[in-house]
Order: structure tokens, then sequence, then C-alpha cells
């Protein structure tokens, strides 16, 4: 190294207006232990802390970084919450410690979010829970990928800790696989065999006036040939296995109707927020760099489409032999109100697909 | 793949799907047996459907050059609609090519261009869809852009030329070598150690210069007393070509039209290697120069064409060259498989020629449908012509008699208005695919409401599946493409890629700061809508400062641009890109740093101060 660089002077500043404005995009919050779980005196663990009270083991306080870091908001950053569990499996405190969203954007105040995770306590993780039905998302409406993605923050980090400290059994592994055979089956087959599933909203449903499809929705999993290829084609089945990594799985969502699955929102923030997957507890949200448009599907009598997509499962553990749930969130207008539905629909490859 | 099977290739099968990385495709696209078709075609009826509404995707690649505004320009076909930009020798305040630093690096102090042809790189006679390449005329250079990126990359200054004009990448087996030709002979050098030619056009030469793709650095120049117009490769790596309109070495017009044939030059590539083997040439500007002059090589060989001739094109199977006449109402046919018994002295070099068949007032380009067929642009007459070349051949093989009746014409098509290049998909590859074709029309007068006395250009777009040229879309341009390619989108969607790798760019910035060693700032900072990574920076009158932005959102399409009030600069940044930029803050004040490619619902609030202290 030349002697001239040592003489360079450093100055880096990160003048105090720079954090200023740093802050307002990014809260920070101060915890305890205690604030989520009632225990005189906790012994950490590797990625979480257990709380005894008069001798006995209360439950466990976790940080969600430590379990589900790729969970990212809106923002594209984790909202790292502190979570505590009693040994049932029972949420007994959830604290925001960091985010980054936006929601004073849309006219949010901070305090809505904290009043968000209020309905946390109380309920068991071994239940279902889900935005929309069981989880209420009156206090931050409009805020929808936060909500997801929050909600799933707090359950995968709550199912890990449960596999781990035993009060769950972890997730099953079928053993099986997917078979390799190909069988050409048109559109028609491939409905009547599960491997491709619809989902119907009619805009009526929705209390919409007009008497029309408002999303006529069809997805599957595009990895088993007889499927994939069939739904397609084979150039374009190729192509998206070739893209895949080892054990990735993809799926592939299309519809028509007045209604749109894709919506625009995932333009700026990068994430769907009107659809996801869920597998026992484990939520799948898509983002923009998972996912390729699709502008027509193969099979003789399917229909004509307005809009697809090939998207990539990113969520660990994602066994595609194992069920999973399809959920679609609809934000839409009757009249000047705004309304939030949501439906899920359960999905399986079929037997005859697996080996 | 045969052509046959190309032809009847259906579209929807390619045009699928689209978007990430990192997908390599097969060169074979298969046919599902079931097709959906949003837009349904038949091939062979003539009746393709022009439309792509709202949502749906064009099924090529358009890659035009952009003339004197000196870009390359992406344009949807069918649909016709301009979808990006890409500077290359030209300054572009928009993405501040030609501002930023490392554009700069590339330009070399000259951000004025004139690109006339872009072409692909090729694997096996098709496109890779790794680079494109595009000439410089003006400045005689040869730009590289990497298709990932949609970036040029790289850009070759070509020593001893002036106006550097046909380009064409090798096909076969793959691209190594890249030719592009002088159209204007100068004196070799051209500078004061030469200063006794600068007035005697009998020392003046047209080179045609090999580059190397990877290098992107001269091979080799092949001195030649014609001047070397349009170019081609071969289809086996053997041979590339020039046309020459100028064997006279005239410097006036009457002087360059005295003789009533020219020639199509050929390079023979293998002769070419064995003499820089052999050390046979002259470094001359940092170039190895090969002397191919008539009587002085056996690296060229000339057939005589009539009359100033343009173009040169390939057909599609690899077996013929079409040379268009421009002055003469011809187009010449050589088939190739004659070449090796001309360079060997078995055959005359006119004996390569298979066919001279009429074509109309003013014949410039010639491009194919990849079922036998030719079209060749028709200057003075304002039309597209569709003949068939194993007609014309047969008909030379009749005779005169026969020839008079012109067989070969199928159709005739009036385009408006005076055409320049024309270009059907796929054309310049094995793989033509007989759908689209563009004729670049160089006046378009009255087909567009009046802009005032600088009109644009006016591509026009037939449908040529069917037997007959169907004329379907007009779409104007601005100054000014020549040419173009029209690529199938399976061929390139799935190498186009987001910018994954931050640190491709070695000044990448993780960590805003401001560093000062005495005049000399370097700003260092990161963009996140809606924050610069600083609020605020503080300089001296008179600091040479440096300025460095890393785009940190990595969500797809959320690109940055940095804006300097008052100091004239201005440059944008994609998600995880850097770029820099050096200026001296002459002006004391306080100047706002903003975003200028809108952001984020506070993009106007994107702002930082930059106070010049006195």
């Amino acid at each position: 190294m030349k002697k001239g660089l040592l003489l360079i002077i450093f100055i880096f500043c990160l003048p105090l207006t720079g954090y200023g404005q740093y802050s307002y995009f990014e809260h920070r919050y101060e915890y305890k232990l205690n604030d989520v779980l009632d225990a005189a005196k906790f012994v950490q663990k590797e990625n979480y802390w257990e709380g005894y009270s008069d001798g006995k083991l209360r439950g466990y306080v976790f940080l969600s970084d430590k379990w589900a870091k790729k969970l990212v908001g809106y923002s594209g950053k984790h909202m790292e919450t502190l979570i505590g569990m009693d040994t049932n499996g029972i949420i007994t405190g959830v604290k925001l410690i960091f985010h980054s969203e936006p929601i004073v954007l849309i006219g949010l105040k901070e305090n809505s979010y904290q009043d968000f995770l209020k309905q946390y306590p109380g309920n068991n993780i071994q239940k279902e829970m889900s935005v929309g039905k069981e989880i209420s998302m009156d206090a931050i409406t409009g805020a929808t990928v936060t909500a997801i993605v929050q909600n799933a923050i707090i359950f995968e980090s709550a199912k890990k800790v449960a596999a781990q400290t035993g009060i769950t059994k972890s997730v099953h592994k079928t053993g099986q696989k997917i078979s390799e055979t190909y069988t050409p089956m048109n559109w028609k087959e491939l409905l009547s065999s599960g491997a491709v599933k619809n989902v119907r909203i009619m805009s009526r449903d929705l209390g919409l006036e007009q008497d029309d499809i408002y999303l006529d929705l069809y997805f599957g999993v595009i990895n088993p040939p007889s499927i994939g290829k069939n739904v397609l084609g084979e150039t374009a089945y190729t192509e998206t296995m070739k893209g895949l990594k080892k054990g990735e799985t993809a799926i592939f969502v299309v519809s028509r109707g007045s209604g749109s699955f894709k919506g625009s929102g995932f333009a700026r923030g990068g994430i769907f927020d009107r659809f996801n997957i869920e597998q026992e507890a484990r939520l799948n949200v898509f983002r923009d760099t998972d996912y390729r448009i699709l502008t027509s599907i193969s099979p003789n009598g399917s229909p004509d489409i307005k809009e697809g997509g090939i998207f990539t499962v990113t969520v660990d553990d994602f066994d595609p032999v194992n069920p999973f749930t399809f959920n679609v969130m609809l934000r839409y207008r009757v009249g000047s109100e705004k309304e939030f539905r949501s439906y899920s629909t359960e999905y399986r490859i079929p037997e005859k697909f697996l080996e | 793949m045969s052509d046959k099977k190309t032809n009847k290739l259906n579209r929807r099968t390619f045009l699928k799907i689209a978007g990430a990385a990192g997908l390599v495709t097969g060169a074979g696209v298969m046919m599902p047996k079931d097709i959906l078709s949003a837009r349904p075609e038949k091939g062979g009826n003539g009746k393709l459907n022009f439309e792509v509404a709202p949502g749906q995707l064009d099924d090529y690649y358009g890659f035009w050059s952009g003339g004197h505004s000196g870009e390359v320009r992406i344009v949807g076909v069918p649909s016709m609609r301009e979808i990006h930009r890409i500077p290359v020798f030209n300054t572009d305040v928009g993405s501040g090519w030609g501002i930023t630093n490392e554009s700069k690096k590339l330009l070399r102090g000259k951000a004025a261009g004139d690109t006339h042809h872009v072409h692909g790189s090729y694997v096996d006679g098709t496109y890779d869809g790794k680079w494109l390449f595009v000439n410089d005329k003006l400045n005689n250079r040869v730009a590289r852009i990497r298709i990932d990126y949609m970036e040029t990359d790289a850009i070759v200054d070509v020593p001893n030329i002036q106006g550097a004009h046909g380009l064409f990448p090798q096909r076969y087996p793959k691209t190594e070598w890249v030719v592009v030709n002088s159209e204007f002979q100068t004196p070799v050098p051209n500078d004061e150690s030469n200063a006794k030619n600068f007035n005697n056009p009998q020392e003046y030469y047209g080179m045609h210069t090999i580059i190397d793709a990877e290098r992107m650095a001269v091979v080799c120049q092949v001195m030649v007393d014609e001047n070397c117009d349009l170019a081609a490769t071969d289809y086996k790596g053997k041979y590339s070509m020039c046309t020459s309109y100028n064997s006279e070495k005239g410097v006036t017009i009457s002087e360059m039209l005295a003789a009533d044939f020219d020639y199509l030059i050929v390079y023979n590539w293998e002769r070419i290697k064995k003499a820089l083997a052999a050390g046979k040439y002259k470094t001359i500007n940092g170039a190895k120069v090969l002397d191919g002059r008539k009587g002085h090589s056996d690296l060229t060989l000339r057939i005589p064409v009539p009359k100033n001739p343009h173009g040169v094109n390939i057909s599609p199977d690899g077996r013929y060259a079409v040379c268009c006449g421009k002055v003469s109402p011809t187009v010449t046919v050589v088939e190739l498989s004659r070449l090796d018994d001309a360079f060997a002295g078995k055959i005359k070099p006119e004996d390569c020629i298979v066919a001279q068949p009429y074509i109309g007032l003013g014949p410039l380009h010639t491009t194919f449908d990849g079922r036998g067929n030719a079209i060749t642009s028709v200057f003075i007459d304002s039309t597209n012509v569709k003949w068939n070349i194993d007609k014309a051949i047969q008909a030379e093989k009749e005779g005169e008699e026969a020839k008079k009746k012109n067989p070969h014409i199928v159709d005739v098509l009036d385009i408006h208005y005076q055409v320049g290049h024309i270009m059907a998909t796929m054309a310049e590859t094995k793989e033509a695919d007989g759908q689209w074709l563009v004729s670049l029309n160089k006046i378009s007068k009255d087909r567009y409401i009046n802009v005032g006395p600088l009109k644009p250009e006016n591509d026009q777009l037939s449908d040529i599946t069917g037997e007959k040229l169907r004329h379907v879309h007009d779409s104007p341009t601005y100054i000014e493409p020549h040419d173009c390619i029209m690529v199938r989108r399976d061929i390139i969607e799935p190498k186009v890629k987001h910018r994954v790798e931050m640190f491709d760019h070695p000044l990448a910035v993780t960590k805003s700061g401001v560093e000062r060693k005495g005049k000399d700032v370097t700003i260092k900072m990161t963009a996140n809508a809606p924050l610069f990574g600083l609020q605020e920076v503080k300089l001296k009158k008179g600091d040479k400062v440096t300025l460095i932005v890393t785009n940190h959102d990595e969500i797809v399409d959320l690109s940055n641009g940095v804006a300097i009030s008052n100091y004239n600069i201005n440059f944008v940044i994609g998600p995880y890109q850097t770029k820099s930029v050096t200026f001296t803050a002459d002006k004391p004040g306080v100047f706002w740093i903003y975003c200028t490619n809108f952001c984020h619902a506070l993009h106007l609030e994107m702002r930082m101060r930059l106070i010049v202290e006195v």
C-alpha cells in the first residue's frame, strides 16, 4: 500500500438530521422479556429463553428474527417481534421490537400497529389463525401485507419453537416423492383429478352490483410433469424447472374475470398482497423476484386467461407432497365502502402423480 | 432445426412465459399438441393478429439502431411499441449516459455517434441472447451491449478507418469475431506522417476490420483499394463479405458512379488466420494491417456486381449471398458453395453468380421468410418486392426470354415512403420464421399529423405468412433507425435479469459517508427510496468532488435518479446499481440533490442539501 493512502482522513458523518429521517421510517422499541411472559426468572437457551416461576417452567420467550427472518414486510425488512408462549402453545404476549412498515403513508398511527398485535395473546398456535378470519385486520385496515406477514412471523416463529421444545411434533414427512412420469391430460382431466384447483368468486358474492365472475382462478403445483408440462407446454415447463434450485417448488396461478389476483400494489412493495400459500401454518408470501409472467396456458379446453404467473415457493421446508392452503385475500369497494374478504382452498398433489 | 420445422413453429409455444433470470433456453423450440391462442394465427394464411392487448406481451424483441441519435432501441413486435432505449455512443440526460464516470470511461470523450447496424451474437447460426454489437459510423467505433442488463459494456475504437458502416458477427460455430467495414477510403495512416497523400485519392484505402467479440479488441484489418460498405458473414465460419460501391476510388459522386461494375468482396478467414500466424502484416496505429488489395493478395475474392451495390444478405439456408444493385435494378445471387473453387482459381469469381433477376428501381437490402422467398427493399420505386430465389435461378438457367417474364416475382407492396433497410423476424438466422416484416422507410411525408419540417421516419409492419405481403401497421420513429433485427422472445427473455450482484461495481456503497483528502472529496451514498443515505454534505468552494451512489432497493423496477441542482448533473440507478460522477464545487450556495426517477409516495421528499461554503 502506498504511504500516501495512510494520510487519508476519514470523516464518516451520519449527521443527526440524517438519523432523524431514518428514525421516521424505522421504529425500534425497548423490551423486557417480562413484557410477553409472566415469569420470575429467565434462562437463556440457544435461540429462546425459558421462563420460570416458583421453580416451574411457565413458558418460552423468543425473538422472531432468530426463526423467521426471511419473512419481510412491505418495507422489504423483517418486523422483529418478541413473542411469549406457555408450555401448551398458548401465546402469552406479543411485542413489536422493530419495524419500518410505511403505515403512516396510508394514514395509520404507529399505535394502531401495536393494537393489531393485542389480538394474539390467549390463542393457541396449534389452531389455525389467519388474517381476515381469526385475526381481524380492523386495526390496520389497508396494510394488508404488513398484517399478513406479521401474522406469519408470529406463527412461523412460534411453530418452530413449539416443535423444538416438544409442545408439538415436528412436521411429518410423508416420504413420498413426485413421480417423473408424464401422462398427457386435457384441462377437464387436470381439474377433475385435483391437479388444478379452481377458486370462483362471483361479483354478487362480494355484494357488488354487477352480475359477472369477479375472479375465476386456477392454480396448481408445476413440478409433476403431468401437471406442469400439460399446463405450460413442454418448453415453458422445461425452462421453469431449469430455473428452480434443487428441492424448490413452483406453482402457477392464472385467472380471468373482472377482478385481479395479482393486483397492482406489488409494483412498489414487491409483494403480492392478494394471495399466498400456507403449509402447517407456515406462510409463503410471494415477491416480485419469485415471479415470472404467464400469458397463456396450453391444455385443450382451458380458458383464455386474463392474467397469470409462475411463482417460486421460498419458505423453508415447504414440502410439495404435503397439503397446503391457497389463500385469496380481496380488498375491494362496494360503493364508497372498503371491504376485505378472504378465501382458502386446500391443495394436494393427486396421489397418482406421486410415488 | 430444419427450416421446415421452424416454419411450422407456432409462436404461442415460445411466448408463454417471461421474466426471471438465469434460465437457459434450448435452441429447439418444441410445440405442444394443444395450443391455446389468444391471438389466433395459422402459419401461411396471411392473417396474423397484430394486436397486443393491454397486459399481453409482444412476441419478438426488436433491436433497432438509432442512427445519428447514437443509441439502440428495443421495440416490441408486433405491437411496435418502443419499450426501451439503450444509450450507446450518445449523451442521454435521462439515464446519465455520458454524464457518469462509468459511461465516460467507455465513451472516452466522444458522446456523439451514428449507429446503423445492430446484430446479435450467435451460436450455431442463431442468436444466443448474450450480446448485441453496433457500429458508430461517426467516430468509428464498435460497441457491445450485454443483453442480460441491456447495457453497453464495451466500446472499441477502430483505428485507420472512417465511415465504420457494415457490421456483422460471426455466425458459426459461435461469435468469436465481428467484422466492421469502412465506407470511406482514407490515407493509411491518416495523420501527419502520411501528409503527402492527403490529396492523393489513389492512396486512400478501405478496411475490413475484424474484432474479437470477447475482448472487444481489433484482431486485424484487411486493407483494400475499394470502399467497404455493407457486411455479411456466412453460416459456416469461413467467409465474411462486403459490398463496395466505390471501386473507382472516387472522391466525387460522378467519380464514384463511373464504373458499371463494382464488387462483392469475399474475405477468406482461414487464409487471414494463416497470414496473421505468418506475420504477414504491418502494424499501423496498433492494428495488424493485412494487404487485401487486388493483385497483391490471396485473402480476398472480388465478384463483379452491377452497379454501386448496397446490401448483402445471406439466405437462412446458408446457400446464397444476395447483393442489391442500388443503381442497377437487379440483385445478384451468389452461390456460396462455389467460393472455395473460386478462391482456388478453379472457376472465375463471376462464375459464383447464379442469378441476376430484375427487382425494381433502387434495390437496397434483402430479407428472407425462411420458405425460399426473399423480400427486397426498393428505394426509388418505394416498394417491398417478394421474390422466389429458386425461380430466379431457374429463369437464369433458361435464359433471357424466361427472365423477361419475371417468374420470380411473387408480390410487390407499395410502402410509404422510400424504404431503406428491410428485415423479417429471425431472418438473419437459420431459424428465419417468416412471420413479420418491417420496412424501415426514410420518409413519412403525410403519414402522421404534421409536426413541422422535421418529420419522423416511418416503420411499416407487414404480415408475411401469406403469399401476399399484408401491410398492417405504421409506427413513427425519431432520428433515425437504419436497420433492425427481430428476435424471438424465448431467446432473449430468459437471459434478461434483475441486477442481483451489487458488487459487480467495485465502488458499491454499503455505508454512507464523506471522505476528504485535501480538496478531493468523495461522497459515498446509498439510495433507498425515499431516502438518500445522507441528509446534507458540506463542501468548500473549489473542492473536487466524486459522488458515488448505490441503490439499495431490491424491489424490481425501483430506480432512483440523482440530480444536483444547478450543477448540470443527473443519472439514474436501478436496484443494486452503482454510478458515480466527478465535478468541481465551483458555485457556493445551497444546492438540493433530489431524486428524479419517481420512486415512492415520498419521492418529492427524497432530497438532501449540498452546502458549498465560501
